[in-house]
């Protein structure tokens, strides 16, 4: 078995192991096309921490398939982290493949290469397992582009015995539906641990193995086990969905009905997955380094899984409940090492919303003690003093860009109703901080279309951007500037808005008027996002199993790449839902009733749907729902879905992790209920286990992180190349 | 701004992993190659200070390399051996560093020192017979005007006193896609001129030149730093393009390198 990371020589090409070792592509046929298209960086692979290995010598093969450019795939710390868990196996291997744009598919079709992944330069077709990561509506045509690209069948039913297994996972799987038709298995919940047991199934039942020669009549080759078995099994394994074992049956007028079972292995009901030891292991530190700049160029750690704060617009934090912070120590030794074997000068520490992360402040001042020329940034929606605060400890002595806020909504009583606890009081103070520490840009995010929005509280978006504007413009004068990004409220499946419909066209294109014309003024700049876009997303986001036949018409129609606005090609996709008799606007914008059955209630993220619809109840009358990693448990359900005791309410999830060392002093670990390493250390019966105690346990402990950071993060101002981006990731899952 | 303590030349190779590398990438992966290796790099003065790391001459994307030239300075001196095993823990795939010079701290800067650079590519769909002429024709004109886009601008010049040797090479039979196995192949070699005054010259000018003295249109299988794709100059649909394979720059020269071999 020879593996080639950077550094060591090249591996012989063929190992005379007994695993299917088909032949490269031809360097010079490949690098004859990368010659011709743009940026060829994108394809030819050999980026640092990418892993070559020796076919004939790996058992099972994955290739990673993202259906985005390069500069997004690249960027995606999942992909980061899978790639280095199967390839740390010595008897796995991962390589990498990302959608082509338009010009290499081009010279593709037009001299007959199938798509290659990076690493090996192996056609899609001969891997053991394709893994699709699907963190956005819009790739699904991108993903037909490259499974035809790569030689693979599109569909489970076209696919032969010798293709590919086509697994998918990501943030947009909770509901696989719509793309139910292209993918042999999804894997609902978190990858790390799951995406080892496929692999040890398939092995043990030969998938990977080619049979005797001879055995396929029409010449193509076949492996150890058909088809059919191989997905019986990987549908036992816990957080495995195969969707072709399950048949949607529709009433007369369209609505969907149920599914019925069509074999014993499908289980009634397929909850996501829960990754163990995050708090104390890290994954994904020898990560990808690409060759060419990418949307996120930079080594990202992530602190904290999961969030608390229960915006009921989101689907990332109802998604990926419970909450799970890492050990403030564990991920200091992880942010060096990552930095370490990356040689990236910039570190991320993600997560929803990383102000919310205990140790935040413990770990941002020790990274700045023993790394002072790294560049930490901290991507948080979070709207209050804290995180100007430590965005401005985290940037001293660097560049002051823009800095971001999330109020999402314009009017407190909207704000209550999404529960985005924050008011307006807050926002115009932290606008203030942010101004007075010297930004002189201020970002806003904001949804429009919310669930009982009315014009007024459309309004109320000018009207505090107004105030923000006002608030710089008294400290900086001409050079104060705000930017609105309005972007539209999309019902996202397991959440308590998940019933409620997007806003139509004209009603959309009415509210961005309105505010165009109220946000009318210097230095206030609006951005919004094209409700054709919106509703396309919004119908494949609450979609069902007759979208399959949709995408594939608009992508042989031509669509694809669609979420990039160059590319985005609506007429394409109205034909399409036109042939199959099937309106998007129905599925998207639709208040379907609460009792009506949903595509994809055979699916769990772990929340149940009583605490769903309690919480959207609580929605209609404006009322808000406690943060449990400080308040009373909400009963949201994960812990009865998934069996993970996450804690909250009595103990919450911080005293898990809070604990001091013999001598009083330190910060240390102690594993979470049940872990035998807790005993002797804390006793959680002795916490007290009021709502109120915790709340004022943290205002309490809210002076530390400026002590800490404030006085010695402003001494090192040599080498500090400051980044305040508590920000961009506020354009992601989390405000839509 | 760190002090400086040494300053490395560094002779370096670039081979097909890092082909499709763009200078400015180029550059990012080198940084990052010195903190893998905990390379005591000195840094730039100014508002981000950068790794002070200069090379000769930008290398194109898509060129493959042989002898190319960088001064790294650093701000701790470090032994050969040492740095050498330094540059091994990080150096990026596709890049050998294959010599290491220790240079006088206050030596001339790298880049004025250059005076030339050798290339070798192998032309695709072009009989060796015609393209000697053509050769000759461009090693034998007083004259050779050309245009050079840069950005939205073009820019005239002589290409003439920027071609210092032009003639013929074999093929590299290896070079070649299994799908042109049967095109006519051709090697060319180069040298050009890389001048303060005039300019350096470019290697896939040449082979426009070529092109348009054989009377046949260039599909470039590299020389686009902006990365806007591929060029095509008058497609004439008669005779399949000029296709450039494999472009390697065998060496950069120093003046003190080629001292009285240049004139003027």
């Amino acid at each position: 078995m020879t593996t080639r990371t950077q550094g060591q020589p090249p591996s012989p090409p063929h190992g005379g192991g007994p695993f299917h070792d088909p032949p490269p592509l031809p360097p010079p046929a490949v690098e004859r096309i990368l010659g011709r298209v743009r940026k060829p960086g994108r394809y030819a692979g050999g980026e640092w921490n990418s892993v070559q290995k020796d076919w004939a010598a790996t058992a099972v093969k994955w290739c990673f398939a993202y259906p985005d450019l390069y500069e997004i795939g690249m960027s995606n710390l999942g992909l980061r982290i899978l790639y280095e868990v199967v390839n740390d196996r010595p008897d796995r291997l991962a390589e990498r493949c990302f959608a082509p744009d338009t010009d290499l598919q081009t010279e593709l079709r037009a001299v007959g290469v199938p798509l290659w992944s990076l690493e090996t330069r192996r056609p899609l077709r001969e891997f053991d397992v394709i893994g699709l990561s699907l963190g956005f509506e819009l790739v699904c045509t991108n993903l037909l582009t490259m499974l035809d690209l790569g030689g693979v069948g599109l569909t489970t039913s076209e696919r032969s015995e010798a293709d590919p297994l086509v697994v998918a996972g990501g943030s947009i799987v909770m509901n696989p539906e719509p793309i139910a038709d292209f993918v042999d298995a999804v894997v609902l919940g978190e990858g790390e641990d799951v995406v080892l047991e496929i692999g040890d199934v398939l092995e043990s039942l030969g998938w990977n193995r080619r049979a005797e020669a001879g055995s396929a009549a029409d010449g193509e080759w076949r492996r150890g086990v058909d088809r059919a078995t191989a997905l019986r099994a990987l549908a036992r394994i816990p957080g495995v969905y195969v969707p072709s074992f399950y048949r949607p049956q529709y009433l007369a007028d369209g609505r969907f009905d149920r599914l019925d079972r069509l074999d014993d292995a499908a289980p009634a009901t397929v909850t996501a997955r829960i990754a163990a030891d995050f708090e104390t292991h890290v994954r994904g530190i020898r990560q990808l380094v690409p060759n060419i700049g990418i949307v996120f160029d930079r080594a990202q750690l992530e602190v904290m899984r999961g969030c608390t704060r229960g915006c009921r617009f989101c689907g990332a934090g109802m998604h990926t409940r419970p909450l799970r912070e890492r050990a403030p120590d564990v991920a200091i030794e992880a942010a060096e090492a990552i930095l370490r074997a990356t040689g990236y000068e910039e570190i991320g520490l993600t997560s929803l919303s990383t102000a919310d992360y205990t140790y935040v402040g413990e770990v941002a001042t020790e990274l700045r003690r023993r790394r002072p020329e790294a560049i930490l940034s901290l991507p948080s929606t979070r709207v209050d003093a804290f995180t100007v605060e430590l965005a401005d400890a985290l940037s001293s002595g660097g560049r002051r860009g823009g800095f971001t806020f999330a109020p999402e909504a314009g009017s407190q009583r909207l704000r209550d109703t999404i529960n985005k606890g924050v008011s307006d009081e807050e926002i115009a103070r932290c606008a203030q901080l942010a101004f007075d520490r010297g930004w002189t840009a201020v970002k806003l995010y904001f949804m429009i279309g919310l669930p009982g929005e009315t014009m007024d509280d459309v309004l109320a978006i000018a009207a505090i951007s107004r105030r923000v504007l006002e608030t710089g413009r008294r400290r900086h004068g001409g050079r104060a500037q705000v930017k609105v990004n309005v972007s539209t409220f999309l019902p996202k499946v397991m959440t308590p808005f998940q019933w409620d419909g997007l806003d139509t066209t004209e009603e959309i294109e009415a509210k961005v008027d309105a505010l165009r014309k109220a946000m009318h003024a210097k230095g206030l700049v609006m951005s919004w996002h094209d409700p054709n876009s919106s509703l396309l997303e919004g119908a494949l986001g609450r979609g069902d199993r007759r979208l399959g036949t949709v995408i594939r018409r608009a992508w042989e129609r031509g669509a694809q790449l669609d979420a990039w606005d160059e590319h985005f090609d609506f007429a394409a996709w109205l034909e399409a839902f036109a042939a199959y008799g099937l309106d998007p606007a129905w599925y998207a914008q639709r208040d379907i009733p609460t009792d009506e059955s949903l595509p994809w209630a055979h699916l769990s993220a772990g929340v149940s749907n009583a605490f769903l619809l309690r919480d959207r109840k609580r929605a209609l009358a404006a009322r808000t729902t406690a943060d449990c990693h400080w308040g009373p448990c909400s009963n949201c359900g994960v812990p009865d879905a998934t069996g993970f005791a996450c804690g909250t309410g009595a103990q919450g999830p911080r005293d898990l992790l809070v604990a001091v060392g013999d001598d009083g002093s330190g910060w240390q670990y102690v594993g979470p209920p049940g872990d035998p390493r807790r005993a002797g250390r804390v006793d959680l019966s002795a916490t007290p286990d009021t709502g109120a105690n915790v709340s004022a346990d943290r205002d309490e402990r809210r002076g530390w992180p400026y002590d800490l950071l404030g006085t010695e993060m402003q001494s090192k101002s040599a080498g500090l190349k400051g980044l305040a981006s508590l920000v961009e990731a506020a354009g992601g899952e989390s405000t839509g | 701004m760190s002090e400086i303590r040494q300053r490395w030349r560094l002779v370096f190779a670039r081979d097909e992993e890092a082909r499709f590398l763009s200078h400015l990438d180029s550059v990012r992966l080198w940084e990052r190659a010195f903190r893998r290796g905990d390379i005591p790099v000195a840094t730039s003065e100014g508002f981000s200070p950068r790794p002070k790391l200069v090379f000769a001459a930008p290398l194109q994307l898509g060129m493959l390399a042989e002898h190319e030239l960088a001064d790294l300075f650093l701000a701790e001196r470090l032994t050969a051996p040492d740095l050498r095993d330094r540059l091994a823990v990080g150096m990026p795939h596709g890049y050998r560093v294959v010599g290491l010079h220790d240079v006088w701290v206050g030596a001339p800067a790298i880049a004025p020192q250059l005076v030339a650079a050798d290339y070798r590519m192998t032309l695709l769909n072009v009989e060796g017979v015609e393209l000697e002429e053509a050769a000759g024709r461009l090693m034998a004109a007083e004259r050779l005007p050309r245009e050079r886009r840069r950005e939205a601008r073009s820019i005239s010049y002589d290409l003439r006193p920027l071609l210092l040797d032009l003639h013929l090479r074999s093929a590299d039979v290896a070079a070649l896609p299994p799908d042109a196995a049967t095109a006519p192949a051709t090697g060319l070699w180069m040298r050009l001129r890389h001048s303060q005054d005039l300019g350096s010259g470019r290697p896939e000018e040449v082979v426009a030149a070529l092109a348009g003295e054989l009377g046949l249109a260039v599909n470039a299988d590299s020389g686009d730093d902006d990365e806007s794709g591929p060029r095509e100059s008058e497609p004439t649909a008669q005779r399949p393009s000029l296709e450039i394979v494999r472009p390697v720059r065998e060496r950069l020269w120093l003046d003190s390198e080629l001292a009285g071999q240049l004139v003027g």
